[in-house]
């Protein structure tokens, strides 16, 4: 009974990235935070991106929207981002402004910080409308009121009117929701939207998303450490490990059928709900997240793999030397590694 | 245990930021340079209670003593670096020469006059008092020569057209006498003249002449005493002043702050009454009474009215921001767990919070220092500060008059040497900033 | 006899405001709060933002005072104990902090920060100080030179596990763990958790885990109080929780908590409204405005805590 089999794809994709490759300056000498990065978005499907802290999923969304300060931030020229017609890792500001908001729109983690406080949210919710359509004052405070219903807000005539402390965690992340897709964008870059928000409120967030994906035909980017999330939401997911793609597949075959040790390794880690597991001691990854400074030769997770140890001594050798380039093992199911796990199925459910 | 500071990272970043090494080098550079002149202080002072010895005839050890900074080393307003004055001003100088030796030959005892005449390091010519007093007429000579050639200058002036032809003895017609060559003829007679005083007053060889050169480096003031001898020395008395100020500002402040915010309570209360009373008090009126006060008292003229103006203001920024941190801290995580393990009050403060709100402590006492040391121009400009000896502050008060002549040596040379130190804390309490507070955006 | 004994535990945090500084509002964290602990018991304490949970919790270990209400450890009463007479109970009872970022001395190495409790207390003597150090250290799955080091030069889950090493130092009895893995990733935080069970065992810890995560909470815990508003609303064994939740806030909370089965998408069950607001709790139930199942007594009378079955304490007035 899969409510959503998402094969959406028909035709092209709506944003393409291919080889992505993001580096900053920083005092200790420039640092590769993702590196050749390639996915596709498409219409009315929502890819989720899962990985851990610093495995480079938010800079890969602030870079597609180019919103990485400039002075320290170096997008590598073989980048290329393409969206209706341009190449965003070469655009202009000028070009990206116009891009911004009204056909690719963010929202943040923190919704505190991301309403300007001195503002009522309606004030807000026009000036994105007023920048980028032209409709007059009457149309836009229609159109406003409109996206919060939409975004199930209750009073949005009364809510317009109030700022943003006088509104719950929740509600304010109702409102950015709203204000990203007040111009109906084609794609809407969510990066831990609910991370920060109580798990009932999460649920709220959640149906929410899932009915506006079926109400427009936005694509929505996911960005998420939490895979139950990923697993009600997502069609597509893509996991990245210390700055790389490391398997990427829709979602049933990523939970059921992870090929990379890493993603069943996460997937074994986490507390399941249902008791078959209590009081035993969850299968953790050993080690921690390599540094971005001091990357292995060859592939990124190999110290933390735990498929390591049915390997023998000349596979073992490969890994420590050479990093795995992603290699296709089906239908749209790149994997980034030497000895890919096969048919391995996990979740038996308890 | 300085290793590990060097290695924290704070530090580190401060070392990787080249102009504030560069800055902390300048400042390194005053601090040595101050230190010498309170070291040859103490030793003088030791000497002379002592009555064993002095170092005031010493020529390098004994240069930067504070009653160096009132002698005289030449004549009044020279210009800096050996530049060619105006011709008048030129005169003076050489006048202010022969001047010099003339009125200790005329003196009751001559010899004894000569032995005691001093420029600076300039002693005059071991030539005997017949020879020196040829020289001298020479020089009047010289200078009678020119004022006739004045005389010329001011008939040719006079027979300019548009002027008056009032006074015009000897030839009226055609054969006007040029200016310029008049001029120029000035100048020989001047340049006649220096040699003279050279031979009077010769410039030693080896370190005495290299010093006096060096005092003369840039300049003289109003009262021919040397500007780069009486620049230097205010350094010291700007580093007194801005380290105790800041020090004690420093100290008093965070004291306060800390123990406000820590405590809460009515403690609080009352810090926050003394700062707020105390910075609504306008600071000209504040001035004002202070001034007031000392004038005519035993203080006058000491730093003492100058402390007492910053220990009144400057305790204030310290003590809102340290304050400021300590109510931030002390909800912090680390504290809640020591409160946890037992510790006392007191010691958390201690040990936990003040260590971790010290940055914040660096940054203000360089923000003091400079204040203090800029303060004190201010103030002594009003007449709360030194009247005595050197300082900035006098010597830019004291150079408003000679501005107005155009006499800019002086105050360039007090505002230049300040101007370095004070770029230089800027520039290091930047960059403390940018390596410790993590909030800053560099 | 349990360890940990607390009875109608209130605590409020004054607002203070207007000319005098007088105070105008009150945050009602804690509303009378009650249950035991037993020795060796992991009892977990979950609720969302706003319910109390971490106030509880250091409450219990007096790093906040009690309004009202009495805790009694060991027998012992430890409400109001002054400062002196609480040192001894300090050493046993140790918190561990959510945020690994802010919950160290920034100055301090790791050995300074371990060693200062641990003489304050006297564990050991100077001449066995060094060994007890780099066992401590060991034992939470640090390298030996970890005790050089500065927090910063660590990853967040290496942080926390000094957190831990400090919280073990002393040798406690009883540790408040408030959402020690909360500010962790994902992978960090199945070693944590592992880690934490092991040191349980090896000292014999009795452990009130405090957290939000239900997932966490099911595995780790024996038993479970579920709290609403400063209020508790329900404590069960953490066995078959899904099964036995009657209250109809756990249910919500169980059932809102999103499934990692692609396969199975049901509906999440969504609460409607806000969280009422600390300031004012209504008269009622706490939860009345967004229960599914409120009636008119619900919005008048508070439910009480009320002994179902064994073990299991719903505050519901729909619950048999």
């Amino acid at each position: 009974m899969p409510e959503n089999e998402s094969t959406t794809r028909d035709g092209e994709p709506v944003l393409k990235v291919r080889h992505l490759t993001t580096r900053f300056r920083t005092d200790l000498g420039v640092v590769t935070a993702v590196q050749d990065i390639s996915f596709n978005v498409y219409a009315g499907e929502t890819l989720g991106i899962v990985g851990e802290s610093g495995c480079g999923k938010t800079v890969t969304s602030k870079s597609i929207m180019r919103l990485l300060p400039e002075e320290v931030t170096l997008i590598d020229e073989a980048s290329r981002i393409e969206f209706a017609g341009l190449n965003l890792a070469s655009a202009s500001e000028k070009e990206m402004r116009r891009v911004r908001g009204d056909r690719i729109a963010m929202i943040f983690q923190e919704p505190m910080t991301s309403l300007n406080p001195v503002f009522t949210i309606g004030w807000q919710l026009d000036e994105a409308l007023k920048y980028h359509t032209k409709l007059n004052h009457a149309e836009r405070r229609a159109r406003a009121i409109e996206m919060l219903r939409l975004v199930d807000m209750p009073n949005p005539e009364q809510r317009i009117h109030e700022y943003p402390h006088q509104l719950s965690g929740g509600m304010r992340q109702r409102v950015m929701i709203a204000m990203a897709l007040v111009c109906e964008p084609d794609i809407l870059i969510a990066d831990e939207p609910t991370t920060a928000l109580d798990v009932t409120i999460q649920a709220q967030i959640l149906s929410l998303m899932n009915d506006l994906k079926t109400k427009l035909s936005t694509a929505i980017v996911l960005i998420t450490h939490d895979l139950g999330v990923v697993a009600q939401v997502c069609d597509r997911v893509i996991v990245m490990y210390a700055g790389r793609v490391i398997e990427s597949a829709p979602v049933r075959d990523l939970f059921h059928h992870p090929r990379h040790p890493y993603t069943r390794a996460l997937l074994d880690s986490i507390p399941r709900a249902g008791t078959a597991h209590a009081g035993k001691k969850l299968p953790a990854i050993e080690g921690i997240v390599p540094s971005l400074f001091e990357l292995p030769e060859g592939c990124r997770f190999n110290d933390r793999c735990p498929h390591r140890r049915t390997l023998d001594e000349a596979q073992r050798r490969r890994c420590v030397d050479v990093e795995p380039d992603l290699s296709e093992h089906g239908a749209d199911r790149p994997v980034r590694c030497h000895y890919p796990l096969v048919d391995v199925t996990v979740k038996e459910t308890a | 245990m300085i290793r590990r500071v060097l290695r924290s990272r704070g530090v580190r970043k401060l070392r990787q930021n080249r102009w504030a090494m560069l800055a902390l080098g300048v400042i390194g550079l005053y601090v040595v340079v101050a230190l010498f002149m309170l070291a040859t202080d103490a030793v003088e002072g030791i000497g002379q209670r002592t009555g064993g010895f002095t170092i005031k005839d010493r020529p390098v050890l004994g240069m930067l003593l504070v009653d160096k900074t009132l002698d005289r080393v030449g004549p009044n307003s020279v210009p800096g670096f050996f530049l060619r004055d105006r011709p008048e001003r030129r005169l003076e100088h050489h006048q202010a020469y022969l001047d010099a030796v003339e009125r200790a030959l005329n003196a009751k005892d001559p010899e004894a006059a000569l032995a005691e005449l001093r420029f600076g390091s300039l002693r005059p010519a071991d030539l005997g008092p017949d020879k020196l007093r040829e020289l001298v007429d020479e020089g009047w000579a010289l200078f009678d020569e020119v004022d006739e050639i004045y005389e010329q200058i001011d008939e040719a002036e006079g027979q300019s057209p548009g002027g008056d032809q009032a006074t015009a003895p000897g030839a009226g017609e055609g054969e006007a006498p040029n200016i310029a060559d008049l001029d120029a003829a000035v100048s020989d007679k001047i340049d006649q003249i220096e040699p003279i005083v050279r031979a009077l007053f010769p410039i030693p060889d080896g370190l005495d002449g290299f010093l006096y050169r060096l005092k003369m480096l840039l300049g003289t003031d109003r009262q021919g005493r040397s500007i780069l001898i009486r620049t230097v020395y205010s350094i010291k008395i700007a580093l007194e002043v801005g380290f105790v100020t800041a020090l004690l500002a420093v100290l008093v402040g965070s004291i306060l702050g800390a123990a406000g915010a820590y405590f809460g309570g009515w403690v609080d209360h009352v810090v926050i009454w003394l700062f707020s009373t105390f910075s609504s008090i306008p600071s000209l009126v504040l001035l004002t009474v202070l001034a007031f006060m000392f004038t005519g008292s035993r203080f006058d003229g000491t730093l003492i009215p100058l402390y007492t103006a910053f220990s009144l203001t400057f305790w204030i920024g310290p003590c809102r921001v340290i304050r400021g941190e300590v109510l931030k801290v002390k909800e912090l995580e680390y504290v809640q767990a020591a409160t946890s393990i037992g510790f006392g009050r007191v010691y958390i403060l201690l040990r936990h919070i003040l260590p971790n709100t010290a940055y914040l402590m660096f940054i203000n006492f360089s923000l003091l220092f400079i204040g203090a040391v800029k303060g004190e121009v201010i103030l002594t400009f009003l007449g709360l500060g030194l009247k005595n000896g050197a300082s900035w502050g006098i010597m830019i008060s004291q150079s408003a008059s000679e501005v107005i002549e155009g006499r800019f040596w002086q105050i360039s040379a007090a505002t230049a040497f300040m101007f370095g130190l004070v770029l230089a804390f800027n520039t290091l309490t930047d960059a403390l900033q940018d390596a410790f507070d993590p909030k800053h955006v560099s | 006899m349990p360890l940990l004994r607390v009875k109608d535990l209130v605590k409020h945090f004054p607002v203070r405001g207007g000319v005098f500084n007088r105070v105008i509002k009150k945050v009602h964290a804690v509303n009378g709060v009650s249950f035991d602990v037993e020795r060796g018991e992991v009892l977990g304490v979950v609720g969302e933002s706003g319910c109390g949970k971490s106030t509880l919790g250091k409450t219990i270990i007096r790093l906040l005072e009690p309004t009202s209400g009495t805790i009694q450890y060991d027998g012992t009463d430890i409400s109001t104990m002054r400062h002196v007479e609480l040192m001894p109970f300090r050493r046993r009872m140790q918190i561990i902090f959510q945020d690994p970022y802010s919950s160290l001395n920034p100055r301090l190495t790791v050995q300074a920060l371990l060693r200062e409790a641990i003489r304050f207390h006297r564990i050991v003597g100077r001449s066995e100080m060094d060994e007890y150090i780099v066992n401590l250290i060991r034992k939470v799955g640090l390298r030996v030179d970890a005790r050089d080091k500065f927090p910063h030069e660590f990853s967040g889950g290496q942080r926390q596990r000094i957190g831990i090493a400090r919280a073990l130092a002393l040798h406690p009895e009883f540790i408040v763990a408030d959402e020690p893995v909360s500010a962790l990733d994902v992978s960090i935080q199945a070693q944590v958790l592992n880690l934490m069970m092991d040191l349980k065992e090896e000292f014999g810890l009795t452990l009130l885990f405090v957290s939000h995560d239900l997932k966490v909470i099911e595995h780790f815990c024996h038993r479970v109080v579920v709290m609403y508003l400063g209020f508790i609303v329900e404590v069960l064994s953490s066995e078959r929780v899904h099964e036995r939740a009657q209250h109809p806030y756990t249910k919500a909370l169980l059932g809102a908590n999103p499934i990692d089965d692609p396969d199975d998408r049901r509906p999440l069950t969504v609460l409607q409204g806000d969280v009422p607001s600390p300031f004012d709790p209504p008269t009622g139930c706490a939860f009345a405005g967004r229960c599914p199942i409120a009636e008119e007594r619900c919005r008048h009378e508070r439910p009480v805590l009320e002994r179902k079955k064994a073990g299991h304490e719903v505050a519901c007035w729909l619950v048999e």
